[in-house]
């Protein structure tokens, strides 16, 4: 399989696997490269590559200013998340729950090479779902308090989603959201998400973190499974880092990973994380290991999923997006709904969105 | 080049179709749009500005027309930056206050690499005055003063200061004077160019000062501080100068910043040689006069 982009999307992804080209770029070609790593959230990642290189005294001054400018935002934000982590243990430390941290602070957590430089604005934690009232309670009794949200989105939540309405404390603004699956509990497949917790493991900080398999798998389903993929590209880039991490540091990951997936019914949102992992950042996927899944896409879904995936991976351009590109984007928005509820609820709830965006104040 | 060279009629057909590039101080910002009543604002406004050419461009912006289903008979305008609206539609006539008002939201966003205080600063003999204040303070009325009357403009919003080597950079924007003040203004300095009188915006009614023409040109020109003070305007008050403690002038700046708590501990250190070198004072003024007397002395004695 041979990925054909368009060039803005080439500029992007050149930038994003070889930065060290980056000092070649015109200031047209940096202009734009800005304004689509801004919008896929990866300024804070190209910061931290230059640098890792020595090549922020290389580039025009005023993208280094932009970038720095990236880069300090990214890590006020980690500095953040990382203090809401560090009171919610406090709060949490009379109840006896395990306390699972997910995505963003937990790929620092784990030291993922990519993870320094990533903009996260919340905390996602995972806790078991007997425990979920008590630790909410907790946290309500400690300072949170839950954002302010339509009834209609509180029983979304509520009887439907895989996290509950995201709790801030009173005095900071830092989001937390609480998962008690890794998946909306409306989704055809279901997770049963003790396997993930019994199997978590600590991190050098003593935080507890999901395993390096279930990690990767969390991360594919919220990109195949749990979203829409639209402007995405980050997170198949951290994916591509996980894989690429773990497997150089334990040579039968891939077994485990297969196996695991196997074994928690996720080789539909696997087999598209390794297959676009590999076709857009060129991951060293051993050759046919996504074909031991026993839950693969039927060859039609490929097809027609390898016309509309990078395309909404990848940012519009920002000053002619193509009509192409926005069809695409319409389908996968419909499709994240249609695998995440059954028909009888899908349809009430996408009525009710698009009434939302006619009224007063859009 | 600079924006007046354009012909008008030029100007509006390039606003529309690829944009301007122009350059506000260190920022570079594209502005696009398609409502002609705004293109011929900012002919006028922006006459000075440079247009940036063979340059990075940093902030991309669009004002355009927009169906309000609401309210189908009135016409309403998006701003947008990268295709994204950060605030709801303006009417069509406050177009000009959207485009100010977003450009100046999405620096204070974006901007990191340098200190950010919500601020006017003006500069005298080579030294800058930083006058940090409050919305309502009458921050932009003496700043408006100010230039006209011998001191060069940095802003009347943003003060920016590099972090490292403690120069601040200036960025001559519009001067929004807001209800009574554009009275005041035109009373005590008919020099002063104003674009046309903006009504019923959440501030009131607004009206753009020009920036002249020799502070636009000297944006290259950076300077570091030498006194820092808290203007407050209220009726009929005598004017009032006194020195301020540097603890809580250190409170008051660091409150006052829009990205202190973001640039965390280079800030702190920032503020700390900030107010360290310069002179801290409270102001309370009432009379322009007056206040542009006690100005001018204080920096004099220099």
């Amino acid at each position: 399989m041979k990925l054909s982009l368009s060039s803005h999307h080439q500029l992007l992804l050149d930038a994003l696997i070889n930065p060290s080209t980056l000092t070649q770029y015109t200031y047209a070609q940096w202009e734009l490269l800005l304004r689509l790593a801004r919008k896929v959230k990866l300024l804070g990642f190209l910061a931290v590559e230059l640098e890792r290189r020595k090549l922020l005294d290389t580039i025009p001054v005023r993208v280094v200013s932009q970038l720095r400018s990236s880069l300090i935002r990214a890590n006020k934000q980690q500095q953040l998340a990382f203090w809401e982590l560090d009171r919610i243990n406090w709060a949490l430390k009379s109840i006896r729950v395990p306390i699972i941290v997910l995505k963003g602070v937990a790929y620092q957590l784990a030291k993922l090479p990519t993870a320094e430089g990533r903009f996260f604005v919340d905390l996602d934690i995972l806790v078991p779902k007997d425990d979920l009232d008590q630790v909410e309670k907790a946290l309500l009794k400690e300072g949170w308090k839950h954002r302010e949200i339509s009834a209609y989105d509180e029983h979304y939540y509520r009887a439907w989603s895989h996290e509950i309405p995201a709790l801030i404390h009173q005095e900071r603004e830092t989001e937390i959201d609480i998962h008690h699956t890794i998946s909306p509990i409306t989704s055809k497949i279901k997770i049963d998400s003790r396997l993930l917790i019994d199997a978590a493991i600590a991190s050098q900080s003593g935080h507890k973190i999901l395993n390096p398999t279930d990690m990767a798998l969390h991360c594919v389903v919220n990109l195949f499974q749990n979203n829409d993929l639209v402007d995405n590209l980050r997170d198949l880039l951290d994916l591509h880092d996980q894989l690429q991490y773990f497997a150089s540091h334990d040579s039968a990951f891939w077994n485990k990973l297969i196996e695991r997936a196997n074994q928690l019914r996720l080789g539909h949102s696997l087999y598209y994380g390794m297959q676009y992992s590999r076709l857009i950042f060129q991951t060293a996927i051993p050759e046919n290991t996504e074909q031991r899944l026993i839950q693969k896409p039927s060859v039609v879904s490929q097809l027609i999923m390898r016309q509309l995936v990078p395309l909404a991976l990848f940012p519009l351009h920002p000053d002619k997006a193509s009509k192409r590109a926005k069809f695409a984007r319409f389908l996968l928005y419909l499709r994240s709904h249609w695998i995440r509820m059954p028909f009888y609820l899908l349809i009430p709830h996408l009525l009710y969105k698009t009434m939302l965006r006619f009224k007063p104040g859009k | 080049m600079i924006v007046e060279q354009i012909p008008v009629d030029q100007f509006i057909a390039q606003l529309s179709h690829s944009g301007i590039r122009v350059k506000l101080g260190p920022i570079n910002v594209l502005i696009r749009t398609e409502v002609p009543q705004l293109a011929k604002q900012l002919h006028f406004l922006y006459a000075y500005y440079d247009i940036v050419e063979n340059e990075i461009v940093d902030i991309h912006t669009h004002v355009l027309p927009k169906f309000s289903f609401n309210n189908p008979f009135s016409s309403f305008v998006r701003f947008t930056v990268d295709g994204q609206s950060p605030f709801p539609p303006f009417p069509a006539d406050q177009a000009l206050a959207a485009l100010e008002w977003g450009i100046n939201l999405v620096i204070a966003v974006r901007v990191n690499h340098l200190l950010m205080f919500h601020s006017a600063a003006v500069e005298r003999n080579g030294s800058l005055i930083l006058l940090p204040a409050w919305p309502g303070s009458g921050k932009t009325t003496l700043c408006t003063a100010l230039i006209h009357r011998g001191y060069r403009l940095f802003s009347d919003e943003f003060g920016l200061m590099d972090p490292i080597s403690d120069f601040f950079t200036p960025i001559p924007r519009l001067m929004p004077l807001k209800n009574q003040s554009i009275q005041v203004i035109r009373d005590y300095l008919p020099e002063a160019v104003l674009g046309e009188e903006i009504y019923n915006t959440q501030k009131g009614t607004i009206a753009h000062v020009r920036p002249p023409r020799d502070h636009i040109f000297k944006t290259d020109q950076v300077a570091r501080a030498k006194w820092i003070i808290f203007p407050k305007w209220t009726a009929n008050a005598p004017l009032k100068l006194e020195p301020l403690a540097q603890s809580e002038a250190f409170l008051l700046l660091a409150s006052n910043s829009f990205n202190y708590e973001i640039l965390g501990e280079s800030a702190f250190r920032a503020v700390t040689r900030l107010i360290r070198k310069c002179q801290c004072y409270q102001l309370v003024y009432s009379d322009l006069d007056s206040a542009l007397a006690m100005f001018n002395k204080l920096t004099d004695e220099a």
